[in-house]
């Protein structure tokens, strides 16, 4: 147990988990496990009975409280986000605190099947006693029906639109019928889907509107402000770093700044202070890459150069991040060098001449 | 004598407004008091008159500058209307209790000059709020702790009160009262407001009135209980200023433009909604209606919205009010779960239809001839100001101004007077008040001139008093529609005509505004040729700001980013076809210029761009014509590299049209010093000569166009630089030149028409 990768949200938050559903006062809808209110302070953190709830979504608590009443009201709900806004993240941790469970996913790819979504056979047991129940192969959403329980479906938008269309007729009538068998299963009270979509991967294969309207969208956001966002990149980095051995030194807070108030001000096509309006790149910038920059960076520092990362380490990942496309962003980065970054004072110096110099 | 009735209210709060009347119907006292100017008890009446239409303000304002305003707006669902209008139809007597506008205006006054002496009034200020809290950081540790604005915890916590309205908001008034200190001439201002109206309240009492029902802020209803009145003697201590009180029609718009306790609120239409949700016992319905409207709206645009839609919507707004502990829906869960539900995640899909449905359309109407408002006043004291009564009059008369500073006169006032007179004129044309057009400047090289006709229509003054709804006075009316025209704008030239109105009105704040919204703007246009227009305007606006007395800094960090975002795409405009190729070479003289005028942009950059845009052989050879010609201009190019690089376009390879192309854009600039320069009549002639016959018959059509705008002395120098090459006298020159074409040239010059342009 001690060497797995990844554990699940259930499994790293248990004891959380358990104090908030000892300390339960309020009515908790059928099928969940815990009420909603304790689902918003699971996330957004708190503290119940002497326990302290970690917060697991730093942002803006109104989203997480439509995000959890669309769950109360069993309709279907669809994050949408650039890459790198927590989607997957904040599913994984609902589904934890709902159900107890967040390992009912279907992952939406190119070659995801109407079957992942419905259910498949075992054939050996198919062709040795024909259909029956033990030969069939229930997918994650047929098992959330039978139990009243959530499924999670990634990046739906992946998937090629007759699977997305198999989606429709469980939703909308919450059943699923397996015609081999002669029986129709419905699902459990509690049952729900939350899916998650890529705002990038627009046009991919673009939901239909039958779909969307099955689902309540909540758009989420890339973090709001620097400071919140500086928060999320410095406590990743430092739990990634002590996980991966890196052997350098954690950025400095002024480094963590300095990245973290170049992709906001990029993203957002306008300086923190809102007084001026920038050239955003083609690229996205998410939160995200900015904390695999700086843990490569990290990485770079630590096995080729001092253990420190320095502004030319830094101003390559930068460069690396930021142009994708090469006409123009590298015109976007170099307005912002020269307009920006530039007049910055004494702190952005060093950065901005190592930057001139890769231009 | 029984004690008088307090009832503390929110203004502008439906559930106010409703338990108001319940309570007046309950109690029926002898006389209402509302917090409003008391020198407007006569006015009072027009607000219950047949034709009235709210919303409708009360606007106090100082006769002299600069104006100070004062202004009660009142909605259909404002509490304190709905108490006079319940006086009025019980034949009850109703009185405002609050210190007369000319009185709070001369406090008003006072203050500011007491605190002209900012910076010992900041520490004073910051001494004060270590010690306590002002109320605003009460409200914005309120939020902190809600996660919410302090208007939505309001409405969740008091316009859904079923019973005992009155003892919830003047419980709250108390405690906010309590945990809020502000500063000392906030506190002295409630103080002497306060025992005004504990005077009247008093005087009424003494005047026999039996049952006393007081409309107030919440704030204020224990400093009414507790405080003394006012005696007379204190009252006439008193400050005073002149000035005038009037009704005036108001808008929802208007409404929800001001935000913050009192001013208004931020959905005037909503509100009223909840209004006719709550007078009719049903508050849940103003959910339904809210959503419902909202998706009519939706479909109106073209919006696919379905009734399932709408009944999640109303679902998931129902869920979210009870997260929040509340029964009922309130405008935040409304518009979230509208986000959600109908606009498929984005507020932008569903941004128009909610300012209709929130906001709405609504403008007031107040019978004729009952407002006189300042925005009027203004108008005709800077009339009589500028000394331009005597032009208010149906005759059209023309006056000429000259910007210049007057130096004969003596007054710093009367020096300016041409300059205040154009500002004034400007800003009019501004508001589109139909009094003065300006007519073309006469003498074309003057800047100082200015040039207008003045005429005055009856529509002139309806014009002035619709105007009144933009601001108090033409000043603050200008700023807001420039402000409002530059919030439109969508594409920089926009935003750049709203700049030069903002200095043409001599307003840099505005300009300062337009100025933004401009840089925003120019950072998604790509195009050259808007980029180098709207540069050449603010380096105008820089080199000729002095006139119109405009502080220019502001514009310089915007022109040296247009300037750098130039230098960066200039090259790739270049690849461009013969069509847009003039176009792009007025953008790099444009640019050019400007670079030339001002020494902050980096004339380093700018050459290496010309030299990079004349190098190079795969854009537009005219363009690559027009920067070496630039080039040349300043200097910068040497005879020898010159013919290097004539030889290098001219010759025999090249294609004529590309080749006769780079001529014409070399020719488009400084003909005389190229006329002068044997060498490159030299290098065009061997071009010319090593041509076979029939690439010689295309290059001279091309050549023919790229001469086409010389003129006919330009040409005949050319013609005796030629016959200096090929050895021939001027004097033999000239005569060939005058003399009559002969048959045979005209039978070649007809072949030429015939010329066959197919793969041109």
């Amino acid at each position: 147990m001690q060497n797995v990768q990844r554990f699940p949200a259930e499994e790293l938050f248990k004891n959380e988990i358990d104090a908030l559903i000892n300390a339960e006062k309020s009515p908790i809808p059928t099928g969940w496990k815990m009420s909603p209110k304790s689902v918003l302070t699971y996330i957004c953190g708190g503290e119940v009975n002497g326990t302290k709830i970690t917060p697991k979504y730093i942002g803006n608590r109104r989203l997480v409280e439509i995000c959890i009443s669309t769950l109360v009201t069993d309709r279907a709900l669809l994050l949408i986000g650039e890459p790198g806004t927590a989607k997957s993240w904040l599913s994984e941790h609902l589904t934890a605190a709902i159900n107890g469970d967040s390992t009912r996913v279907v992952q939406g790819t190119a070659g995801t099947t109407e079957e992942h979504i419905r259910y498949s056979w075992n054939y050996a047991m198919l062709i040795a006693k024909g259909p029956c129940p033990e030969a069939m192969v229930k997918s994650p959403i047929y098992n959330a029906m039978e139990k009243g329980a959530i499924a999670r479906v990634e990046e739906i938008s992946r998937c090629a639109s007759e699977v997305q269309d198999a989606l429709i007729s469980i939703l909308s009538e919450k059943r699923i019928a397996v015609p081999e068998l002669s029986v129709e299963v419905p699902a459990q009270k509690g049952f729900s889907v939350i899916a998650t979509a890529n705002t990038r991967d627009k046009g991919v294969n673009d939901m239909s509107s039958a779909l969307k309207r099955r689902f309540n969208i909540v758009v989420l956001p890339a973090p709001s402000s620097v400071e919140s966002e500086m928060e999320i990149v410095e406590t990743r980095v430092n739990q990634l770093s002590s996980s991966l051995d890196l052997y350098a030194e954690p950025p400095q807070k002024d480094v963590i700044e300095q990245v973290v108030t170049i992709f906001c001000e990029l993203r957002n096509g306008v300086t923190l202070d809102g007084k001026q309006k920038l050239k955003s790149t083609t690229g996205v910038l998410s939160t995200a890459e900015a904390i695999s920059l700086l843990t490569n960076s990290m990485a770079l520092a630590g096995s080729f150069g001092s253990g420190e990362i320095d502004a030319y380490d830094l101003a390559a990942a930068l460069q690396g991040a930021i142009i994708k496309d090469e006409d123009k962003d590298s015109v976007s980065w170099k307005e912002y060098l020269e307009n920006v970054m530039k007049k910055r004072g004494l702190e952005w110096r060093k950065l901005y001449n190592a930057c001139k110099e890769l231009n | 004598m029984a004690t008088p009735i307090f009832f503390g209210v929110r203004h502008l709060s439906p559930a106010a407004a409703y338990y108001v009347r319940q309570e007046l119907d309950k109690v029926r006292p002898d006389i209402v008091l509302i917090e409003g100017p008391s020198d407007l008890n006569d006015e009072m009446k027009w607000f219950c008159h047949s034709q009235t239409k709210l919303p409708a303000a009360i606007l106090a304002y100082t006769q002299q500058t600069p104006i100070r305003t004062l202004l009660y707006p009142f909605a259909v669902y404002s509490p304190e209307y709905q108490a006079i209008l319940w006086a009025y139809e019980n034949n009850i007597a109703c009185k405002f209790m609050d210190l007369p506008s000319n009185v709070f205006l001369g406090i008003r006054e006072e203050t500011d000059k007491n605190t002209d002496n900012e910076d010992e009034e900041k520490t004073k200020e910051t001494n004060k709020i270590e010690q306590g809290v002002t109320t605003e950081q009460v409200y914005k540790r309120l939020e902190e702790v809600l996660g919410e604005s302090h208007d939505t915890f309001w409405e969740r916590n008091f316009e859904q009160l079923e019973a005992f309205y009155m003892e919830a908001a003047t419980e709250f008034g108390k405690q906010l009262r309590e945990t809020s200190t502000d500063s000392d001439y906030r506190v002295a201002e409630n103080h002497i407001r306060e025992a005004y109206m504990k005077k009247v309240i008093v005087q009424a009492q003494k005047d026999g009135f039996e049952k006393v029902f007081c409309v107030c802020g919440a704030y204020h209803v224990e400093g009414l209980k507790n405080n003394e009145a006012l005696t007379d003697d204190e009252e006439k201590k008193l400050p005073r200023t002149e000035s005038n009180v009037t009704l005036m029609p108001y808008s929802y718009y208007r409404l929800s433009q001001h935000s913050g306790y009192g001013a208004g609120n931020e959905a005037p239409a909503y509100f009223e909604m909840l209004w006719d949700a709550i007078c009719k016992g049903k508050i849940e319905q103003a959910t339904y209606q809210y959503l419902t409207e909202l998706a009519v709206r939706q479909r109106k645009q073209g919006q696919m919205t379905s009734a399932a839609e709408v009944i999640e919507a109303v679902r998931l707004a129902q869920t979210l009010a009870k997260i929040r502990n509340t029964k009922y829906p309130v405008l935040q869960d409304l518009r979230d779960a509208a986000v959600t539900c109908i606009g498929h995640g984005t507020f932008s899909e569903i941004s128009v239809s909610t300012a209709d449905v929130e906001i709405g359309k609504k403008i007031g109407e107040l019978p004729e001839g009952v407002s006189r408002t300042s925005i009027q006043d203004d108008f005709y004291r800077q009339l009589k100001d500028l000394n331009l009564e005597k032009y208010r009059s149906v005759e059209v008369q023309q006056l000429d101004l000259d910007l210049r500073e007057n130096l004969r006169v003596k007054s710093q006032k009367s020096a300016f007077m041409d300059l205040n007179r154009s500002f004034f004129l400007h800003r009019l044309r501004v508001l589109q008040i139909n009094f003065g057009t300006q007519i073309q400047n006469r003498r074309k090289d003057s800047a100082w001139g200015e040039y207008w006709n003045l005429h005055w229509t009856p529509e002139t003054e309806i014009e002035i008093v619709e105007a009144a709804l933009l601001g108090e006075t033409v000043e603050s009316a200008t700023s807001f529609a420039l402000k409002e025209r530059a919030d439109k704008s969508t594409n920089i030239a926009q935003a750049a005509e709203v700049f030069e109105d903002a200095f043409l009105c001599g307003m840099p704040k505005a300009a300062k505004y337009a100025l933004n919204s401009l840089q925003k703007l120019s950072v998604d246009t790509q195009a050259i040729v808007e980029i180098s227009k709207t540069m050449e305007h603010l380096s105008l606006v820089i080199r000729y700001g002095d006139l119109r007395k405009f502080a220019s800094e502001p514009i310089i960090p915007l022109l040296s980013q247009l300037y750098l975002r130039a230098c960066l795409t200039m090259e790739d405009s270049c690849n461009c076809d013969d069509e847009v190729s003039n176009a792009v070479m007025e953008s790099i003289e444009r640019i050019n210029q400007v670079q030339r005028n001002h020494d902050f942009l980096e004339e380093e950059r700018w050459v290496s761009v010309l030299n990079s845009i004349s190098d190079r052989d795969d854009i537009n050879t005219k363009c690559s014509g027009f920067a070496i010609a630039t080039l040349i201009e300043r200097g910068l190019i040497e005879e020898s590299l010159l013919a290097v690089e004539v030889s290098r376009r001219l010759s025999k390879g090249v294609p004529a049209d590309l080749a006769a192309g780079w001529f014409e854009g070399l020719a488009k600039k400084n003909r005389y010093s190229l006329i002068v320069r044997l060498s490159l009549w030299k290098e065009l002639d061997n071009y010319l000569q090593d041509l076979d016959d029939e690439e010689f018959k295309r290059a001279l059509v091309f050549l023919r166009r790229a001469f086409s705008d010389f003129s006919a002395n330009e040409k005949s120098n050319i013609s005796e630089n030629l016959g200096e090459i090929w050895g021939i006298e001027p004097q033999q020159t000239a005569d060939m030149l005058m003399r009559p074409m002969t048959e045979n040239e005209e039978e070649l010059l007809q072949g030429l028409d015939d010329f066959d342009f197919g793969d041109i």
